[in-house]
């Protein structure tokens, strides 16, 4: 479909453990646009951060492999891709900036040595000329004297500085596409908003499309064109931000929609948290993976596993509640998905 | 669907009811303690396994020497001396007094497990105690016994232990106990950086909010959270210390004659490896098993207290299931 | 970082001044106290009293003391109580000799353990990473002297290859090629020991270091895996090799001790346990004070190492590397 740059189909990655396969993503299919940001929101274990680890294919160091699917990047399958051609893609046409920027740079390189790094891995260009793109780019990110900046090591700056360094390391190729996991989750409140400030602005003058991962609803409203909801390895709905916000449909949706602060409720109530913990993914239980926790949950959600529905235009749920036809679509989930 | 349906499916803060899960969370597997876990873990690992057999095997060697001995290990018979293994009364001969080395090498296993057993309890008690005061009390008390730690560092265990025993005499009980003093460094380290972290802990600092002793949150709080680790090392003291001593013993400055030790019964054959070079085989083929199955038996422990533990799946296997993924694609 | 080596110089010395204490007070702990061990057995009253004036031994123990440690800082180890032979005559060339077997085997072992560490923590519980582990179990519970003696009866009585002992042969002194044939048995003992550590060492630091956020995002720069390996990961991984490497001085040297007696190779740690055995205690304080000397430089090299290779290792960061 034009316009598409990314479209995962049925990807399902797992891990290998004593148990046997534990699948962190199970066939979940999302889509993002050419500029455009898809926010995927979930509680930690839901399996997001696989999901944009399979993506870059850094999931097959940590241990996973993708047992299914696909991965459309500009047509190109990433997940039939050898490790050898990924090289070429990952830093030069998809760039990943991870959560905690104490321990993303190496410790014992300078600052402008990395950023200089990967522009050398892809272009051709001297070292004096990427030295000298590597303080451009720390003057793009708000960087304070970057000739000096460049010359310091990761140790000798702040957590928000840091950050800012590895968002110029990642962006200092101009990717068509940045993954970001929980980019902000790791810094305080007033650094977190300057980041994200950061990010959408260098969206704006790179053109670049943008796939965040965060557990923080507010994020996502600040940052989405579309939203994904993960849990426990499947989405579970899927929309536009005004979709997601103003129509929440999975109980779950709800659910995290609650607990924010100030959205709903009134000032004195009681702050809304969703009952439970999430399942292991070694340890689901039948049905509908959220039926434990599920304030509506009935006898077919213990038993049957809702696939992804579209319920209004271009909203999709994984929901018995709004499954007319009951069982329905189990198995032919996935191809609704296609034409998203 | 309309937007009062949605609604109706919104539950209400603060209403407690609406809050409720209506199933219960899917039950847990039972609750199984830390330490019977890493029970089953240990016996489920073969080689920790096998240590435990072998270790146990040369346990009751020890201490039933008297009856499964055939010789008296110091009755010099020197008509039968020199006799190679396999001889009718002398399975595996007799050295050049005619002394039986199957007899001599069942006693030997008392001296090398009393040894190894004995200084491990020592030094870990020992390194235990200034390992816990110094990571708890920190500050000067830290640097002191740290310092302490570097000095013995400094000068090679054996050293000191040849100094010690050639100054006060190579006697068994010293022995034990000298071995026991210069080897406390390792555990107290560990000790002290355990206590390091978890002094930090919240239930540390509540502990000491409520007013509970210092030597209290010691015993009760710190130490019992570090036991997995203090065993660990222990188990691997004794391997330590039964090399160390037959290398003391091979030396001359450990087991003295007329007793007789794994270690002494090596310097003895290396003297008559031209007659009889089997001789030496026996008593380092001991030494040897035994401490691997002891650093078996330390390893299975640690193997079986560390909730990290990888599954050990070889890359090439993860490879060849990509390949079939792949495969399967086209 | 000056004031960084400062105070790592300042912190060895005190190390080395407690050591000196340690041994001097050892010394004088001994049951019937220094002149019983100093004074040659059977001496009449009169000699005794005499020998001792002569080595100062009527004098208050803090005077003994500091004539000590004096005369040890100007290169007076004293004397031997038999034949009255300067210490240092005694002692210098066998410094010599195991500084050239503990090098050859040392840098040996490195030589071998360091890549096969990195090759191994990148191939996980392949075939060599299994038979490193297998080594490294053998190395671990091997005594080394059976294995110095199982080598010997094997190649140098049975096959009749190599030397059984000593550092040359008879009448071949300084000849090169005579010294290599006398080398290879205890190098071989003594690289099987290093390499059981130093193998497993090396691969756990990169295993942890190739575990942390930076290799990741070094990978997401798209680089090849080689470069993330020797060019990311090695330079944080030698890190802690570093320190393992000084802490480890004093067993190997120990370690050579043992073998040097196996092999009856004319080294310090052989003179130790000749001198222990010969009761001649100002030789063994020598080496002890010479060991603790070799032990706490080696440590100081090794911290400053550290601190080329980490740039975080600052002036301001309390205790230094070792605590």
């Amino acid at each position: 479909m034009a316009g598409k740059l990314l479209e995962i189909q049925n990807l399902t990655t797992g891990f290998v453990t004593e148990k046997g396969i534990a699948k962190a993503t199970d066939r979940i299919s999302l889509s993002v646009e050419k500029g455009k940001t898809l926010c995927i929101v979930g509680e930690s274990g839901s399996g997001k951060s696989v999901a944009s680890l399979s993506i870059m294919r850094l999931v097959d160091y940590a241990g996973g492999t993708i047992f299914e699917g696909s991965i459309r990047f500009n047509g190109d399958d990433l997940a039939a891709k050898s490790q050898k051609d990924m090289i070429n893609i990952r830093g030069e046409h998809i760039a990943m900036i991870f959560q905690d920027p104490m321990s993303a740079l190496n410790p014992v390189f300078t600052i402008g040595d990395q950023i200089a790094e990967s522009l050398q891995l892809h272009q051709r260009i001297s070292r004096p000329e990427a030295w000298r793109q590597a303080i451009d780019m720390l003057q793009m990110v708000g960087i304070p004297d970057p000739e000096l900046r460049a010359k310091q090591y990761p140790h000798e700056m702040s957590g928000g500085m840091r950050q800012r360094v590895v968002i110029a390391m990642a962006l200092v190729c101009k990717p068509a596409l940045l993954i970001a996991d929980e980019p902000t989750t790791a810094l305080d409140v007033t650094v977190q908003a300057q980041i994200l400030e950061l990010l959408r602005r260098l969206q704006d003058e790179l053109g670049m499309a943008i796939v965040l991962i965060t557990h923080d609803m507010g994020v996502a409203a600040e940052m989405a064109d579309r939203i994904a909801v993960m849990y426990a390895g499947k989405i579970v709905e899927e929309g536009t931000v005004l979709d997601i916000f103003d129509h929440p449909s999975h109980p779950y949706t709800i659910g995290l929609l609650n607990s924010i602060p100030g959205l709903e409720g009134t000032r004195g109530e009681e702050l809304y948290t969703i009952p439970g913990t999430i399942p292991s993914i070694n340890n689901l239980p039948a049905g509908c993976r959220f039926n434990p926790r599920c304030v509506k949950a009935e006898d077919r959600c213990r038993h049957q596993e809702p696939g992804l529905n579209e319920y209004r235009t271009d909203h999709h749920v994984a929901c018995w509640l709004y499954s007319s036809e009951g069982a329905r679509n189990t198995a032919g989930s996935a191809s609704e998905v296609n034409h998203l | 669907m309309s937007v009062a349906n949605l609604k109706e499916i919104q539950p209400e803060p603060g209403h407690d009811t609406d809050l409720q899960p209506i199933l219960p969370l899917p039950p847990s597997e039972k609750p199984i303690g830390l330490w019977h876990m890493a029970f089953k873990k240990f016996m489920s690992n073969p080689f920790a396994v096998s240590g435990l057999v072998v270790v146990l095997f040369f346990v009751i060697v020890a201490v039933f020497a008297r009856v499964i001995a055939p010789y008296d290990p110091a009755a010099i018979d020197l008509l039968n001396a020199n006799l190679p293994a396999g001889s009718p009364n002398h399975l595996f001969g007799t050295d050049e007094l005619g002394r039986d080395i199957l007899t001599r090498l069942i006693y030997s296993s008392q001296v090398s497990l009393l040894v190894g057993f004995s200084v491990a309890l020592i030094s870990v008690v020992i390194g235990t105690i200034i390992g816990s005061v110094s990571g708890y009390f920190g500050g000067f008390v830290d640097t002191f016994f740290m310092r302490i730690v570097d000095v013995m560092n400094s000068i090679p265990t054996l050293f000191l232990n040849i100094l010690v025993l050639s100054i006060f005499g190579s006697k068994f009980s010293y022995m034990i106990l000298i071995m026991g003093f210069t080897s406390w460094m390792g555990s107290a380290r560990l000790v002290r950086g355990t206590f390091l972290q978890l002094r930090e802990m919240q239930y540390v600092e509540a502990a000491r909010a409520i007013g509970v002793s210092s030597w209290s949150i010691i015993g009760r709080h710190l130490l019992r959270n570090s036991t997995a680790p203090i065993i660990v090392n222990a188990t691997l003291m004794v391997g330590g210390a039964i090399l160390a001593e037959s290398g003391l013993s091979y030396l001359g400055l450990g087991v003295q004659l007329p007793d007789t030790s794994w270690g002494l019964m090596l310097s003895n054959a290396q003297q008559f490896m031209l007659v009889d070079p089997m001789q030496a085989l026996y008593p380092g083929l001991c030494i040897f098993l035994v401490v691997l199955a002891v650093n078996f038996i330390g390893d299975g422990i640690r193997d079986a207290f560390d909730p990290r533990k990888k599954v050990k799946i070889p890359r090439r296997r993860l490879q060849q299931w990509r390949e079939s993924f792949l495969k399967s694609k086209i | 970082m000056t004031e960084f080596l400062i105070r790592r110089v300042l912190q060895s010395l005190l190390v080395l001044f407690l050591i000196s204490i340690v041994t001097f007070g050892l010394i004088h702990a001994a049951p019937g106290g220094p002149t019983q061990i100093f004074l040659s057995p059977g001496l009449s009253q009169e000699a005794g009293r005499i020998q001792a004036h002569n080595l100062g031994l009527d004098q208050p123990v803090y005077i003994q003391y500091v004539r000590w440690l004096g005369g040890m800082l100007q290169g007076d180890l004293g004397q031997t109580f038999k034949n009255n032979l300067p210490v240092s005559e005694i002692l210098w060339p066998t410094v010599q000799n195991t500084v050239i077997l503990m090098g050859v085997a040392w840098l040996f072992a490195m030589l071998i353990a360091i890549p096969w560490g990195i090759y191994n923590s990148t191939s996980e519980y392949g075939i060599s990473d299994q038979t490193a582990s297998m080594i490294s179990y053998i190395g671990f519970a091997m005594p080394v002297f059976w294995f110095g003696i199982m080598l010997q009866e094997l190649i140098s009585i049975k096959w009749d290859l190599l030397p059984l002992s000593d550092m040359y042969t008879m009448g071949k002194e300084g000849d090169m090629g005579d010294l290599f044939m006398h080398l290879v048995l205890p190098v071989s003992v003594l690289t099987l020991g290093f390499l059981a550590s130093y193998v497993k060492y090396s691969r756990t630091s990169m295993l942890e270091v190739l575990d942390q956020d930076y290799i990741r995002t070094a990978r997401a720069k798209g680089m090849k895996e080689r470069r993330v390996v020797f060019r990311h990961a090695l330079r944080n991984a030698m890190i802690p090799i570093i320190t393992i490497l000084g802490l480890d001085l004093p067993i190997l040297v120990a370690g050579a001790a043992i073998t040097e007696s196996v092999f009856n190779w004319p080294g310090m740690g052989r003179l130790f346990i000749e001198m222990a055995v010969a009761r001649e205690y100002s030789v063994l304080m020598a080496i002890t004070v010479i060991t603790a000397v070799i032990v706490v430089v080696g440590n100081l090299i090794a911290d400053i190492l550290y601190a080329i290779v980490d740039p975080r290792v600052q002036i301001g960061r309390k205790g230094g590397v070792s605590s």
